[in-house]
């Protein structure tokens, strides 16, 4: 909401710079979003006389001028503007001033002559005007006052971002109430009075029904008659025009000025097209025609409420008037409609026809049922000083159900426990006040503890006292015991009241219900910066989840291992699904639709991380990062039906994408790119990391991977891992073309998979021995299972296996590779022997030579 | 005899002076001390001396060896130290040439100030919750007194998947889901981190999908001044200690003493006009929050004349972008490994 600070002003005494009030309305909850100046650079700008005027004595174009600036001030200016007279009254800028145009004006001399200011041209000052020279002012112009009053430039406005809350602030009377509370000035409100000076009565005239009363609370209605339509007087105008709304003719405007004013949205409805002379606030019947006044044609979806006449609906209530009623040239008596219509009914009609306007964002936060009359006798009152109309007598109100003031009751020490706090009584209730609160005392209420307190105190202290006067203590002494106790117990109760108020909450405000929001209104006005500041006072242990630990740990060590995580959205679609090749029956495809997607490129939620993880490493190939690294943990969802009729399974995965160069680029670096086995390691040591191991590996197939290298990590029959390259028709459809790897894994398998207990391994006391181990075997014999065969057949005293060389070639047969393999034993309790280990050797020998009709390299 | 062994001194003096490398020397060596050497020869003619002048011959003869063995060894080590030198010298490098790259992987900044988040909650004894990114209508907005029709659920700000689920549009919902599993057992002390949905474009200040992390205290007798002491602190924890806090009044469905609140601006101070992050301001919105709204509460089974509570709710990426003063809020989502790399 928009609205100028005279306004404001016009009914509350306020001396402070517009700054000032907008900080103490932003403090205190209703919060100004922008100020709009007006008269930027117009500070040090003032009228003055033209007294004498005189030729430079060195220049033909340049005039001396001796200026009356006011309060008996003369000074010389020098101006090159042909323009001016003599008596003539002129914008003059002093020195110091800062001009919207960018001058800034010194003390200066023109070709020897003093000039202490400059006369100003419309262009000078940014207003509209004839610039060819000096802005002569009108001949009354008071001399030596701001230009900027003057020109109608000293009305700043505010812009206020009203909280859904306060319904009662989308009005100047609200704000101005608001001001009077923060300022501690009495507001000084116009007073409403309506001269009902046609013959006519209302009632007899128009007939007003509610036929939907949960829609519509309140129903009050004025006629107006021998209406003479125009322009409405330029104040009017103007303060409309500072809530930025536009001037139409003097009853539309004087409905907007209302509105404004009071907060009441108001409709004038041209008399003689009302058929029936009835207006009914009845639900709209689905398929009814709407003929709204932007003269379009809208059907009705049923249930809207509409203003009907006999005939037809005259409008949407609240949201948008009817054509055939709407306010002309023509018209000669106005019905004014006053109602209070439901929040939610006319928030849903204005989304379903996409029209928000001043009137239904003030209903849709609720305006005052109570204050409808009102704001008719002020629209009435308003036209008829302007002389624009005759009022009928009385008001068609129809109120079928008055509302009942809302009653909170509260004690301080509740107000004070919410806000940690310690407001006394007095200071509770006079805020209240101040705000419109009504407060009553509603009784005293003592509690249990506070009673209980109270007679163990009197009977500790008049126990004593007896005790000390049957040990002959004087009587004296007794009487002034029980007189210290008897203070004492009064003093008690006095610190601590009980006194159980009751607010009536005025009946403005419709967002007060809880002694919560008393609290609330408490502690904003005083200011929250006024409450001190504790923290809660607790022995609780803070922690996250064992498996948030787990994906924080996954995170750290992929970060470790020379991978960046990124972050990427939730959205996917069919077209994704196609580019990664996922078959047309796979689960993958059942992904969850969302309803009302920002665009139609992301329909759905993504059941993979594949496809955002493509999307992210090509967006950076595409910006020449070649060398690209990615991981990221996020949901995928599955519907568990579809359509939907429940929440998805959410299952959360980790994907990871490796392309580009194994080295960064440098001088000293290999070129090299990375394959298929740098990504293995990656995984690898992860896995290793996690405590993940006994796996096996092998040879798997993925929707998006090449067929022959994609490798699958299991336990048991736990799919860990999978890994792969990236099937080059995928690669392609996502516009890269070079090798890229890609892992994806579930982590809850991980977790589940994941050694519960670190177990250290003490360093071995006794020396390993190591033998070399190079075989022949066929090129489709997987080192994986060579390795576990290796291991099985060394016996106890094997420690460990690594494969250090493979190698196909022109050196050994075309169908053949060679495998070396470097092979520890170790014992735990003693030194080996060479024959020991020559054994060992022997059986893992023969083993290979029998599984994999291997022969040993010579 | 004497007179011999004089200028057979002199010479090996001049020779070793002379000698230009270890091999040199060691020829010197040979020529005056080996076995057939010159000074060996002048030895074995001792017994022509005659019997008396022997004595004094052969000090002579022991002093110009041990002399001239000196001398070699002392030639010795300065030819040694000067080989030392010219192979240091040889063996210079370009220190300027740079050295050898590694892939270095990096936390996503959201990651990182989540991080900082957590820890900061957790040491004030808070737990870490999470709740489901699709959520029910009744957990996401009527369990936390946002009724149908209210305007902050319009349905242009959610993504909708039925009538009655939807992407969350906020961490709230784990409040009331954190609430209800306590099923009215207190103290609650909780945040939710995690990825909300509004239906928002994608540009520099807005995005379909974003982080928030939620808080939930509930307890006997927790204060709006707790309230304002934990954001403090957090505040200063987070951007510093000499971070203020600033709050404003606000409106927020489920709370009932609602605030905005505004924090310093860590990067100026309030004290440049030109600032990047504030803009002059001096004060960044960071988060809003209230004391937990009495009818919220109730709705999740805790009777607001026993406990009260207080929630906040923050966006993650917010705070990273103050912290780091980061102007465009799609670098976060868009993971260019330049920017990426800078954390």
């Amino acid at each position: 909401m928009r609205v100028s600070t005279k306004w404001l002003k016009d009914f509350i005494d306020i001396d402070c710079t517009t700054e000032e009030l907008a900080e103490r309305f932003t403090m205190s909850g209703t919060p100004v979003e922008n100020i709009i100046r007006a008269g930027v650079g117009l500070e040090k700008v003032v009228t003055g006389c033209i007294e004498k005027l005189e030729r430079h004595p060195e220049s033909d174009h340049l005039q001396i001028c001796q200026m009356n600036v006011g309060a008996g001030e003369f000074l010389q200016i020098v101006t090159g503007a042909q323009n001016v007279a003599e008596g003539q009254i002129v914008p003059v800028a002093l020195v110091g001033a800062n001009l919207p145009c960018g001058k800034k004006i010194s003390k200066g001399k023109l070709r020897g002559v003093v000039s202490n200011g400059m006369l100003c041209s419309p262009d000078e000052l940014k207003i509209e005007g004839d610039s060819s020279g000096i802005l002569i002012l009108p001949e009354d112009t008071p001399i030596g006052v701001p230009a900027a009053e003057v020109l109608g430039l000293d009305d700043d406005i505010l812009e206020f971002e009203l909280t859904a809350n306060r319904g009662d602030c989308f009005s100047v009377f609200g704000l101005v109430r608001e001001a009077a509370v923060l300022f501690d000035r009495a507001p000084n409100f116009p007073e409403i009075k309506v001269d009902e000076d046609a013959d006519a009565d209302a009632a007899d005239m128009i007939e007003i029904k509610i036929d939907a009363p949960d829609l519509c609370s309140r129903f009050s209605a004025r006629v107006l008659t021998d209406v003479k339509l125009g322009p409405s007087p330029e104040w009017i105008q103007k303060r409309l025009e500072g809530a930025g709304i536009r001037a139409i003719n003097n009853v539309v405007d004087v409905t907007n000025f209302v509105m404004v004013e009071l907060g009441q949205p108001l409709h004038a409805y041209d008399y003689e097209e009302i058929s029936g002379k009835v207006l009914n606030a009845r639900r709209a019947v689905a398929g009814e025609q709407l003929h709204t006044l932007d003269d379009s044609n809208r059907l009705a979806k049923g249930g809207e409420l509409v203003i009907a006449d006999a005939e037809k609906a005259a409008g949407l209530a609240g949201v948008m008037g009817g054509y055939e009623t709407e306010i002309t040239e023509k018209t000669k008596t106005v019905v004014l409609e006053a109602a209070s219509f439901n929040s939610a009914s006319i928030r849903r009609t204005s989304r379903a026809v996409g029209l928000h306007s001043e009137a239904s964002g003030r209903f849709e936060r609720g305006v005052n049922e109570k204050a409808t009359v009102t704001a008719l006798d002020r629209a009435a009152q308003l036209l008829q000083e302007m002389g624009a109309c005759k009022v009928c007598k009385g008001i068609v109100d129809v109120y079928p159900a008055p509302k009942s003031p809302v009653k909170v009751q509260f004690t301080s020490q509740q107000i004070n426990d919410r806000l940690g706090t310690n407001y006394s009584d007095a200071e509770i209730c006079g805020v209240l006040k101040k705000l419109g609160f009504e407060i009553s005392e509603a009784g005293a209420q003592f509690d249990e503890d506070f009673i209980t307190d109270r007679i163990s105190f009197a009977a500790k202290h008049l126990g004593r006292a007896a005790r000390e006067l049957s040990q002959n203590a004087s009587v004296d002494d007794f009487v002034k015991n029980i007189g210290e106790t008897v203070g004492e117990l009064i003093n008690r109760s006095g610190s601590k009241s009980f006194v159980t108020y009751e607010a009536t909450v005025p009946d403005w405000r419709n967002d007060v219900e809880l002694m919560d929001d008393l609290a609330e209104e408490v502690a904003r006005i005083f200011g929250y910066d006024k409450i001190p500041a504790t923290l809660p006072k607790s022995a609780q242990q803070g922690h996250q989840s064992a498996a948030q630990n787990f994906a924080d740990r996954i995170k750290n060590i992929l970060a470790a291992l020379g991978m960046n995580e990124i972050t990427s959205f939730a959205f996917t679609s069919a077209e994704t699904f196609d580019k990664l090749q996922i078959p047309a029956d796979s689960e993958l495809r059942r992904a969850v639709p969302i309803m009302n997607p920002l665009t139609d490129e992301f329909p759905l939620l993504r059941t993979n991380l594949v496809g955002s993880i493509l999307e992210n490493a090509a967006r950076n190939f595409s910006r020449k990062n070649e060398d690209v690294r990615l991981f990221e943990i996020a949901p995928v969802f599955f519907p568990k039906a579809l359509p939907i009729t429940e929440q998805p399974r959410e299952i959360q995965k980790l994907v990871g994408l490796l392309m580009g160069r194994r080295e960064p680029k440098g001088w000293a670096q290999t070129s090299a790119e990375i394959d298929f086995y740098d990504a293995k390691g990656i995984v690898e040591e992860l896995l290793a990391q996690l405590e993940i191991g006994n796996y096996s590996v092998e040879a798997g197939s993925h929707y998006a991977l090449h067929p022959g290298k994609t490798a699958v990590f299991k336990k048991g029959r736990e799919i860990l891992l999978t890994l792969g390259e990236v099937h080059p028709a995928v690669a392609d459809a996502f516009g890269i073309n070079k090798k890229i790897y890609v892992f994806e894994a579930d982590i809850a398998t991980l977790i589940k998979c994941a050694a519960k207990k670190f177990s250290f391994e003490s360093l071995p006391k006794y020396p390993a021995i190591t033998r070399d181990l190079a075989i022949l075997v066929s090129l489709d014999v997987a080192a994986g299972e060579v390795e576990k065969v290796i291991a099985k057949s060394a016996g106890k005293i094997f420690s460990g296996v690594t494969l250090f060389d493979v190698y196909t070639g022109e050196r050994i047969a075309a169908d053949k590779k060679s495998l070396a393999f470097n092979i520890k034993f170790q014992s735990g309790e003693r030194t080996l022997t060479d024959e020991e280990a020559d054994a060992a050797f022997k059986n893992i020998l023969a083993a290979v030579e029998k599984d994999f009709e291997a022969e040993l390299r010579s | 005899m004497e007179q011999k062994i004089q200028e057979l001194r002199a010479a090996a003096q001049a020779e070793i002076s002379g000698a230009a490398d270890l091999k040199e020397l060691d020829g010197v060596r040979v020529k005056f001390l080996g076995k057939k050497g010159e000074l060996t020869s002048l030895l074995r003619g001792m017994n022509q001396v005659s019997a008396e002048d022997r004595p004094k011959i052969g000090k002579v003869v022991n002093e110009a060896r041990a002399e001239i063995e000196k001398l070699i060894a002392d030639k010795n080590s300065a030819l040694k130290a000067a080989a030392l030198q010219n192979k240091l010298a040889s063996e210079k490098i370009d220190v300027t040439l740079p050295g050898r790259k590694v892939h270095c992987g990096h936390l996503h900044p959201l990651t990182l100030t989540l991080n900082r988040i957590k820890e900061i909650f957790i040491q004030m004894g808070y737990s870490v919750e999470e709740g489901p990114e699709v959520e029910t209508d009744y957990f996401n907005f009527e369990a936390l007194n946002l009724p149908k029709d209210h305007p902050a659920r319009d349905m242009q700000d959610s993504f909708y998947i039925t009538e009655e689920i939807l992407l969350r549009t906020q961490t709230s919902p784990v409040q009331a889901r954190t609430m209800q599993k306590n099923t009215g057992n207190a103290p609650i002390r909780m945040i939710a981190p995690g990825r909300v949905y509004r239906r928002d474009d994608f540009d520099a200040s807005h995005s379909p999908m974003f982080h928030q992390v939620e808080g939930l205290v509930v307890d006997r007798g927790v204060t709006f001044g707790d309230l304002i002491g934990t954001l403090d602190f957090f505040c200063k924890q987070m951007f510093g200690e000499n971070t203020n806090i600033r709050l404003r009044p606000s409106f927020f469905p489920f709370t009932s003493v609602s605030t905005e609140c505004d924090c310093s601006c860590p990067i100026c101070h309030g004290r440049d006009s030109n600032c990047k992050v504030c803009h002059g301001a001096g004060w960044l919105e960071i988060l809003g929050a209230g004391e937990v709204h009495p009818k919220v509460l109730e709705m999740s089974g805790y009777s607001p004349s026993v406990v009260s509570g207080f929630a906040f709710g923050m966006g993650v990426e917010r705070i990273a972008m103050i912290k780091y003063g980061i102007d465009d809020l799609r670098l976060f989502f868009e993971n260019d490994l330049r920017f990426l790399n800078q954390f």
